[in-house]
């Protein structure tokens, strides 16, 4: 559909200009911008998204976050109650860090879990404190119309917001995410087979680079396949039947790699292609909870919680494809994602697929991880590589048993 | 001369270490308590490895080490093999009886469970966050009870009726522990019972959701139990095997895996500095270094062999790379 609007449009360019008549005055365009200062919290690459967001369509001022440090969890920790689940408490660190930068508003989003309600209690939180700051908490508006939501964004953000130019911002909101998962995607199955290991850092951060500094939905699509290019053309060593890993798990700590102790990387540097089905894409943008479970049948017949049937869904069609092994990264204490795992275990015992089932709180050290990770990797690159013969009797007591 | 490779296990309470031939022969053994001080146990263990073996005969071609220590370790003696204790324990287990199906270890810190199959292993499951049902469990009880650890099993064997002790967690369980007690519980139900609480905690924990199949292998130095064992005997209803070499699996195995590696690299190949029993008698040190250059602050490890530098890590970006001299 967007493809035939842009044709129309590059026809309405090639019309002959009028040649009579004079050209009706137009009025002065009024600038709508605001000098309000916009902080998010860190989520993974999204703070590109949320830098589009944030200056095209509230047209305010963005305020970028450097990486996160271990102070930024200790910050977070020291005003969370110590049993909230890892994802409050980074985020509450964030929020800190974006007022120490001068920050005015601050954003969260809906959850659909505990965190719909983290908003209100980090605002209070970050009041309890005495910082002085508005809230653009979506969670307040969740449900209701469209209106409710511009009028929350002139309230907090800026008054002036265009309705024309935002709405039509958003939706280049919504294919700029689209991009980066689709890259990331693309990053997580041959970043692992780099000649030269740096190589697909490299490119990431250039990509990244790129998109921050796009401004229309034009400039998007150009970086976007700049960067695809790149990334496809990066000399690579693929070896014929690579082990495979695909990752499931809860919707903060499987997606944002401070949050999970870079795993994806860790996997990456042992030559391994990895798969990631959970992202905003199709969390979010291209989500359909009915058809997402009927694929994931028998396992899962009603909703069971936020990322639930993703996650079964994910691991079944991982285990389909035939790959390797498959690991569930939670934070500690999610009760949802902790729901899954018998259901994963079935999975796993008949299809023969080994699972990492991995929690995290506000540990820093990845000693631990390390060592987990290490063992599962020989264990599957192992299984890979014994004889055929014997992996087939082994697949086949194992489904055998499943049935029992 | 004849190739050997050594394998050393450094835990967090005791070190073990062996030395093997070029088809998987244990020909020295040695096991010691670690006291906290892994560089002087990997030192002890070596020592004792080298009196045992016959030096002019072996020459030990490469070094494998595993453990929680086994990077440090790895770095004082120019190991071929770092190796995590999990697949080391497989590698070991699976070469001594090639049809196990299920590896049970209990160690000083930790517990997993090792799913094999067709002689691969398929599934494992390692403990997480809690100290439950692992050795420092049962040795502390026994403090408790006035009891050494070692005579746990036999008292343990002559109870008719174990106490129920409350499995789920260590606290928990203490409570219940001292409420039996100062109600007058005999002795050899309440070691018993703490036996089966073990038993229990980890197969409710470690074990959950696996399938325990036969032929079962029991590793790690609660294997020694024998109360703990007939727990496993009659809670999973099938023989519980214990191996006499059973502590010195993920030694083997490193060494096993140390011993494929030298052969990868190829007859000729150098493998590094050569391996000579000296290296016990070498002053290690461990210094920790606070990186300053941002507000991550990685401690970073460096290790010194005589006063000069031979290995670093812990550092999460390249600011922190501390240089190593190449030795």
């Amino acid at each position: 559909m967007v493809d035939y609007a842009r044709v129309s449009m590059e026809l309405e360019k090639l019309r002959p200009p009028k040649l009579t008549g004079t050209r009706p005055a137009r009025r002065e365009k009024r600038d709508r911008h605001a000098q309000t200062k916009v902080a998010f919290f860190r989520y993974g690459y999204y703070d590109i998204a949320f830098k589009y967001f944030t200056e095209r369509v509230l047209d305010a001022e963005f305020v970028p976050l450097p990486p996160a440090t271990r102070r930024t969890l200790e910050l977070g920790s020291q005003h969370s109650n110590d049993f909230v689940c890892a994802p409050f408490k980074h985020i509450l660190g964030d929020y800190l860090e974006a007022l120490e930068l001068g920050a005015d508003v601050l954003v969260q989003f809906t959850g659909p879990c505990r965190l719909g309600y983290y908003g209100e209690v980090q605002e209070s939180i970050l009041r309890d404190l005495g910082y002085d700051f508005q809230m653009l908490n979506f969670a307040v508006v969740s449900g209701k119309p469209a209106t409710e939501y511009v009028k929350l964004c002139r309230r907090t953000v800026n008054p002036n917001v265009s309705l024309k130019q935002g709405a039509l911002e958003m939706v280049t909101t919504f294919r700029l995410i689209e991009c980066l998962d689709a890259y990331h995607d693309a990053y997580l199955s041959r970043a692992g087979f780099a000649i030269d290991p740096d190589e697909p850092k490299r490119l990431q951060g250039s990509f990244y680079r790129a998109l921050r500094a796009t401004t229309s939905r034009a400039e998007v699509e150009a970086a976007y396949t700049a960067g695809m290019e790149a990334l496809e053309r990066m000399p690579q060593r693929t070896p014929a039947d690579p082990v495979r890993v695909g990752i499931v798990g809860e919707y903060f700590t499987a997606v944002d790699p401070h949050s999970n102790l870079n795993v994806e990387d860790k996997l990456l540097s042992m030559g391994v292609k990895v798969a990631r089905m959970l992202n905003i894409t199709n969390r979010n943008l291209r989500y359909n909870e009915k058809n997402l479970r009927a694929s994931a049948a028998p396992y899962v017949r009603y909703d069971m919680g936020p990322t639930s049937t993703l996650t079964v869904a994910a691991a079944k069609k991982y285990a389909e494809e035939g790959f390797d092994g498959i690991i569930h990264l939670k934070s500690s204490g999610c009760t949802p994602e902790i729901d899954c795992m018998p259901v994963l275990q079935r999975v796993s015992r008949d299809y023969g697929i080994p699972v990492l089932y991995l929690s995290f709180d506000s540990q820093t050290s990845d000693t631990g991880l390390d060592t987990r990770l290490e063992a599962f990797y020989d264990m599957i690159s192992m299984r890979k590589a014994a004889p055929r013969t014997a992996r087939q009797a082994a697949d086949l007591r194992t489904k055998e048993g499943g049935d029992r | 001369m004849k190739d050997a490779y050594l394998g050393l296990d450094t835990g967090s309470i005791s070190t073990k270490g062996v030395v093997v031939t070029d088809d998987g022969t244990i020909i020295a053994r040695s096991y010691l308590w670690t006291e906290g001080n892994p560089t002087d146990a990997a030192q002890r263990v070596v020592r004792e490895l080298g009196r045992q073996l016959d030096q002019d005969a072996y020459r030990i071609r490469a070094v494998g080490t595993t453990g929680s220590a086994r990077r440090l370790v790895g770095a004082m003696l120019g190991a071929r093999v770092v190796k995590n204790e999990i697949t080391a324990h497989a590698v070991g287990t699976t070469r001594l009886h090639p049809d196990v199906r299920t590896i049970l270890e209990i160690g000083g810190q930790d517990s997993k469970i090792i799913c094999v199959d067709g002689g691969i292993a398929v599934d494992y499951a390692m403990n997480t966050l809690c100290a439950a049902g692992t050795g420092s469990f049962l040795s502390s009880q026994a403090h408790r009870l006035g009891l050494e650890v070692k005579e746990f099993g036999d008292i343990a064997l002559t109870s008719k009726r174990p106490a129920n002790i409350a499995a789920r967690c260590t606290v928990f369980a203490e409570s219940d522990l001292v409420h039996k007690i100062q109600v007058g519980y005999p002795r050899e139900d309440i070691v018993a019972g703490l036996c089966k609480a073990v038993a229990m905690n980890y197969l409710n924990n470690v074990g959950k959701g696996k399938r325990i199949v036969a032929p079962v292998v029991f590793q790690g130095g609660v294997s020694k139990n024998a109360g703990v064992v007939r727990a496993f005997e009659d809670a999973l209803g099938m023989p519980v095997l214990v191996d006499a070499d059973g502590h010195l699996m993920g030694a083997y195995g490193v060494a096993l895996l140390a011993a494929d590696a030298a052969a990868e690299d190829g007859a000729g190949a150098p493998t590094g500095e050569q391996f000579t029993f000296d290296v016990a008698s070498f002053q290690f040190k461990t210094r920790e270094i606070e990186c300053n250059k941002c507000a991550n602050h990685c401690e970073v490890i460096c290790v010194y062999q005589d006063g000069e530098i031979i290995d670093s890590w812990g550092n999460r970006c390249d600011k922190g790379a501390v240089k190593v001299g190449r030795r």
